[in-house]
């Protein structure tokens, strides 16, 4: 784990690969099997919200949607789950993440909770998949708790959500034994500053030119220390090493190895689950790279304020709600979603935008108008795709692929 | 489908629901009053009452088509977002004076975004934060209550300061007062369709109930009190039917889907829809000191909502099972839209429920116009087969 970057080996983005690996199967999510076969308490939340709690309580806890990637798409059975939901008589047009996590759940296999969390964001689907918690008979003896997020991002609805989250504490010590210890709390709350600054920071490399890693390291560098290691040292020191790494091809005016970029874009929605059927194939016909998803998005990250207990929790909503991707671009008004776009577009030197429209992203689809209209405005060529980013079967990669080559010729750039 | 009802009321009603800018919405701006349109059932028209205004619920009554619309929602929006949205892009609402939003659903709160991008120039548009959860039974509604308040408050504010209006206390208590009345009127006319033979068809209980969407509402008590006096001294429809229906699920505004309906032989007699029998589910607290919070505790906590509201789940159970009782519902139709999730999630829950309490049920997806469909006829008729021999 210990790599001098100064003195990086040729795969060093593979040993971080794995070492990121290892954050993972440490984590809660990672020892999930463990916790069950022990009779540890879990709390199941329907986002994934203030994990700076759940560390400092040492508290395993999975945020439902989730396990539609880990234990469907991810070992190759979302197609399966996606299925199996629709014969359960659901809605048709909902994410097909959330379908295979409402599938899981009603076939038992998620997690028995000792406590559900939900609050009222992201979107239509993700607050559904609170209901289907709600009122699976397995596991009507969990304690549960409903919350509230305002649409609105001013200081008195974050007031709002944190008081909110100050109630959960009590919650959560009753249903889980658990106690919380407020200087812990503090200690992960400062680890996890230092981990959002230098995810920020991570994330403002990559605007580099040429890109000195692929977008998928945007969202790897997310998942590490929000998902795999949130508030612990050694998630910060991996992300060091990842930055300083990064930082030194930038330096080196190093681009991704193999690929001479000619077209800079951005996949402006969630990286889908069969990236390796797509982006490489960009790469290697038009030299056309990209740069940033909506996950790897170098949003603002609030400090937490770890003067009072109620600073601590605004500041944590903060965060919830105008740091944390999705949640920022979904839960809130048109012009923060377009307006991101439009950041990513010129930060990061883009030559074109493309909007995948998962099939599950209302709020973005009632978008485009909007978000089209800007990069009209703002003379880049823009692509509407319409895909679902989880199950290829709705449309195959080849497809997309023939899609972007075609905008990438008619909007000029593939003869550049 | 009619009742054969000969009543002037009847027919005003119908004309009210059957256009936009009707003949009530018509004599109001003619004398000089506004008019504020509101998305949806959760945004509270006392408010708008008390300062002056006329309460318009929005609806795509009249669209054909979504031609406009489609470029700013596309095919997974929903259908009554995208009809009422392409209403406002060809002029239809231009007799609005503003347009409160609420953030309930994903599609309709982008309709926000969009009128004001398109823009369609309403001298008020305001998007309504509405709390999204009832919390927990120990929780007794706060802190959502506290914050949808000041919210109201905030908009309430907003109206005063733009239009130059004042909305007092007293005001706010007679407009409470006169929305009650509406729900309790409302409440006996479905009463009235306990029958085993109803005075009024579902048909025209919609068109009734639309009506009080776009109509003052003094002007609709009054006319809805002389209805009912009409349909209780009717000897209600003389008809057989197969079964006595509920429809469950979001806005009808098309009376045809119930005539489809009853024409195959059901008798919907009682429903838990958005324009339907949920709009008159309670009352606001009249006797309360601070109107506002009765009004927020009433949207909160006390009415009946949709699934967009995290809890509302088991709530509908009940409404659902009392409704079996009390109207002697043999089979319960869940419509919706492709588009809705929250709708159509909330059908997986639904329909193993009823299945294990033995109440048939059949899941309809649909259009939000041309609901004479021959598929879904079938459908509607096979299910009334299957349900028939229970009533």
């Amino acid at each position: 784990m210990n790599i001098n970057p100064m003195d990086q080996p040729v795969d060093v983005y593979k040993q971080l690969k794995a070492d990121f690996a290892d954050l993972n199967a440490n984590s809660f999510q990672g020892k999930m099997t463990e916790y069950v076969k022990a009779g540890t308490p879990i709390v199941a939340c329907n986002d994934d919200f203030f994990p700076e709690l759940f560390a400092a309580l040492d508290l395993p806890y999975y945020f439902t949607v989730r396990q539609g990637l880990e234990g469907a798409f991810h070992v190759g059975k979302g197609p399966e789950a996606v299925d199996g939901y629709n014969e359960l008589g659901g809605s048709s047009s909902l994410c097909s993440l959330q379908k295979a996590a409402a599938y899981l759940l009603a076939r038992g296999l998620l997690p028995q909770p000792a406590a559900i969390v939900m609050t009222s964001t992201s979107c239509d689907g993700q607050t559904a998949v609170n209901e289907q918690m709600s009122n699976y008979k397995p596991w009507a003896a969990a304690a549960k708790i409903s919350l509230d997020a305002s649409f609105e991002k001013d200081e008195a609805s974050m007031v709002y959500l944190g008081r909110q989250w100050l109630q959960v504490i009590p919650f959560l010590e009753r249903a889980t034994g658990r106690k919380l210890d407020w200087d812990r709390f503090k200690e992960v709350c400062e680890e996890s500053n230092r981990q959002c600054e230098l995810l920020f920071e991570f994330q403002e490399l990559r605007r580099a030119k040429p890109s000195p890693v692929r977008a998928e390291w945007g969202f790897i560098a997310y998942m590490g220390v929000r998902w795999a290691a949130c508030g612990k040292i050694e998630g910060t020191a991996w992300l060091e090493r990842l930055f300083a790494t990064t930082e030194q091809r930038v330096k080196d005016k190093k681009g991704i190895d193999g690929i001479t970029e000619k077209i800079r874009y951005s996949w402006f929605d969630i990286l889908p689950c069969w990236s390796d059927k797509l982006f490489p194939r960009l790469e290697q016909t038009f030299g056309a790279v990209n740069l940033v998803d909506l996950y790897g998005y170098n949003a603002p990250w609030p400090v937490i304020d770890t003067s009072t207990k109620e600073s601590i929790f605004t500041s944590l909503a903060k965060r919830f709600l105008i740091g944390n991707p999705m949640t920022r671009q979904i839960f809130s008004l048109s012009s923060v979603y377009a307006g991101d776009a439009a950041h990513i577009a010129k930060n990061f030197r883009c030559d074109a935008m493309i909007m995948p429209s998962h099939v599950g992203h209302k709020d973005g689809a009632a978008s485009h108008k909007i978000v089209k209209d800007m990069f009209r405005d703002l003379g880049l060529p823009f692509l509407v795709v319409g895909c679902d980013v989880f199950d290829e079967r709705y449309m195959t990669p080849d497809v997309v692929f023939d899609k972007i080559a075609a905008f990438f010729e008619a909007s000029g750039l593939a003869n550049e | 489908m009619r009742s054969g009802i000969q009543s002037p009321v009847y027919d005003k009603f119908a004309q009210l629901a059957g256009t936009l800018l009707n003949p009530s919405v018509e004599e109001w701006k003619q004398q000089g009053r506004r008019v504020m349109g509101y998305f949806c059932l959760f945004i509270p028209e006392e408010l708008f009452i008390a300062a002056g205004f006329l309460p318009f619920r929005m609806r795509g009554i009249g669209s054909c088509g979504t031609a406009q619309a489609d470029a700013y929602f596309d095919s997974k929006n929903c259908y009554f977002v995208r009809h009422c949205f392409d209403q406002a892009l060809t002029g239809q609402y231009h007799f609005l004076d503003g347009l409160v939003v609420g953030t309930g659903c994903d599609h309709i709160r982008r309709i926000y975004d969009n009128w004001q991008h398109a823009p369609l120039k309403t001298p008020l548009l305001h998007l309504l934060n509405h709390p999204r959860t009832m919390g927990t039974p120990e929780m007794q509604g706060e802190p959502m209550i506290s914050y949808y308040r000041a919210q109201l408050a905030r908009l309430k504010e907003r109206i005063e300061n733009e239009f130059g209006v004042e909305v007092t206390v007293p005001r706010m208590r007679k407009a409470i007062k006169l929305c009650n009345e509406t729900r309790r009127l409302q409440r006996q006319l479905y009463e009235l369709r306990k029958a085993d033979h109803p005075p009024i068809t579902a048909a025209e209980t919609a068109l009734v109930m639309l009506a009080g969407t776009s109509a003052p509402k003094e002007q609709y008590n009054n006319d809805l009190r002389v209805l009912l006096a009409e349909l209780v001294a009717s000897p209600g429809i003389k008809r057989d039917y197969k079964a006595r229906l509920m429809i469950v699920g979001p806005a009808i505004e098309d009376p045809n889907f119930y005539d489809l309906i009853e024409r195959g032989g059901g008798c919907v007699v009682v429903d838990d829809t958005c324009f339907g029998a949920r709009t008159g589910s309670a009352v606001v607290d009249e006797m309360s000191e601070d109107p506002l919070r009765a009004i927020a505790k009433f949207h909160v906590l006390d009415t009946v909502f949709c699934p967009k509201i995290n809890g509302a789940h088991v709530q509908r159970i009940k409404v659902i099972a009392d409704a079996i009782q009390d109207y002697r519902v043999g089979g319960i139709i869940g419509q919706g839209y492709v588009a809705c999730d929250p709708w159509g999630t909330s059908y997986a829950l639904l329909g193993p429920h009823l299945k294990a309490a033995g109440t048939p049920f059949l899941r309809l997806d649909r259009e939000y116009v041309s609901t004479e469909s021959g598929q879904l006829q079938t459908r509607i008729q096979a299910f009334l087969e299957t349900v028939g021999g229970q009533v």
